[in-house]
């Protein structure tokens, strides 16, 4: 038996032992443990993405057929104008590529677009993070630039059998080089703090000096596809304002991104067709 | 490894999975409920150091696995909460679920302001970030004080279909 005063230290001193030895062990070890539990949880996590998705069926299956109707006919519009737009798109990519083969450029690798559901969001603010139905098993890459309908979403940051993490551009961990729409010169963003019951924020540094912006007319910010991990122009949020920084080279200031990235339930990886150290 | 160890960490993975969902949920309105002192109580009040402490370890691996923390930040932070929550619980009617309460949400205000201030980045303003983690820590503890009753009824009622009882274990180490 210990004297009393040892008695209370030992919680404290065994905390430490144990903190040399974790510092000890090698880092293959951790990262199969890390993987193990992470494992551990993601099928339940899963199905209950699965159980979410069956709610919202059958929620859906309380709509009357009025609106079925009113929501198919609204599609029927959005499909004629999406094919004229892939008309559209058809010609301008012949075009580029008989340009391409005139100037004999070669040709930029491409993205498979793979879908895939959300199972977890968790906006802390600490970090900002989603997890998504589908990993190594459908070929996810580690380093994937990830979109939705209104733009980016973020960049895949772990990839486990069949689920994956994202860093959304909302955790302020997350640089991207952008740039002011209609302009070439690149911006570095990253993402900011995220107030609590509003839009996320990001940061801007290194904007040109002749980019004006305000609240009322702020301005689009888009990827540069410098740094080959985003394809060019896809939309990562509003310059809401702009102000000379310190050194008075460049501005400074803030992007407001879509609230609709804080209720996303579905996302598109875009999985590099070659790999992004093959290039 | 001993039975109430494994008991309580399928109770923690029971929370985590819990608090996972309710996050994905509040994500919605960007909030974010953070109940690590929940991990901890029970296991620093009820259980001998040996049993809670590794109790406590694997419940904050278990969050740092899905956590871009680097594996051990949570587990340690765990750990130490334990040994401090060990250590003053001769002192309290530990079996009181409501001490149970007040010790969780104490330990979880702890851990969550050491958080704070380890993923706090320089570039980020801070009074912003501070803000936010205000939010974030008030819809955590009112979270924590609602579960918390529920969730040492859940462990102790699995340590005793387990067959352990946590009278078994002493208030101090001998």
């Amino acid at each position: 038996m210990f004297p009393q005063r040892f008695d209370q230290a030992k919680p404290f001193v065994t905390l430490g032992l144990a903190l040399i030895a974790w510092l000890l062990v090698p880092t293959a070890l951790k990262r199969m443990t890390r993987a193990t539990f992470f494992e551990l949880q993601a099928p339940v996590e899963t199905a209950a993405s699965y159980v979410r998705d069956v709610q919202d069926f059958w929620a859906l299956k309380t709509r009357s057929k009025e609106e079925l109707i009113e929501a198919g006919r609204d599609l029927a519009r959005l499909n004629a104008a999406y094919e004229v737009r892939l008309q559209r798109d058809a010609a301008l990519r012949n075009e580029i590529e008989r340009l391409e083969s005139i100037l004999k450029l070669p040709a930029p690798a491409g993205y498979r677009a793979e879908p895939a559901r959300v199972v977890r969001r968790d906006f802390s603010s600490w970090w900002q993070q989603l997890v998504i139905r589908k990993g190594r098993n459908h070929g996810i890459t580690e380093g994937s630039p990830v979109i939705y309908s209104g733009g980016v979403v973020g960049r895949v940051r772990e990839v486990r059998a069949y689920t994956a993490i994202i860093d959304l551009i909302s955790n302020p961990g997350v640089r991207i080089a952008a740039a002011a729409e209609g302009d070439t010169r690149p911006i570095s963003y990253q993402g900011g703090v995220n107030p609590a019951f509003g839009p996320a924020f990001g940061t801007v540094e290194y904007v040109p000096l002749d980019v004006f912006v305000s609240t009322g007319t702020p301005r689009r910010l888009v990827t540069s596809g410098l740094g080959g991990v985003f394809p060019p122009n896809l939309t990562i949020g509003y310059m809401t304002r702009v102000e000379p920084s310190t050194d008075g080279l460049f501005k400074s200031g803030d992007v407001r991104l879509d609230p609709a990235l804080a209720d996303l339930n579905e996302v598109t990886v875009l999985v590099p067709e070659i790999e992004p150290e093959a290039r | 490894m001993k039975r109430p160890v494994l008991v309580l960490t399928a109770a923690s993975l029971l929370l985590a999975l819990i608090l996972g969902q309710i996050n994905h949920h509040l994500g919605a309105w960007q909030l974010h409920a953070w109940c690590g002192g929940l991990f901890v109580a029970f296991a620093g009040l009820r259980l001998g150091y040996g049993a809670g402490a590794a109790v406590s370890f694997i419940a904050g691996l278990l969050l740092d696995a899905g956590a871009p923390v680097p594996f051990g930040t949570q587990g340690f932070l765990f750990l130490a909460a334990h040994a401090f929550v060990f250590t003053i619980r001769a002192r309290a009617p530990r079996e009181e679920t409501v001490v149970g309460v007040v010790v969780a949400l104490i330990t979880n205000l702890g851990l969550f302001l050491a958080m704070g201030f380890l993923r706090i980045d320089p570039a980020v303003a801070p009074a912003g970030f501070w803000t936010r983690g205000f939010a974030d820590l008030l819809v955590s503890q009112l979270l924590l004080a609602l579960l918390a009753p529920w969730f040492f009824a859940v462990q102790q009622r699995m340590l005793e279909l387990g067959g352990a009882n946590t009278r078994d274990f002493p208030r101090r180490l001998t």
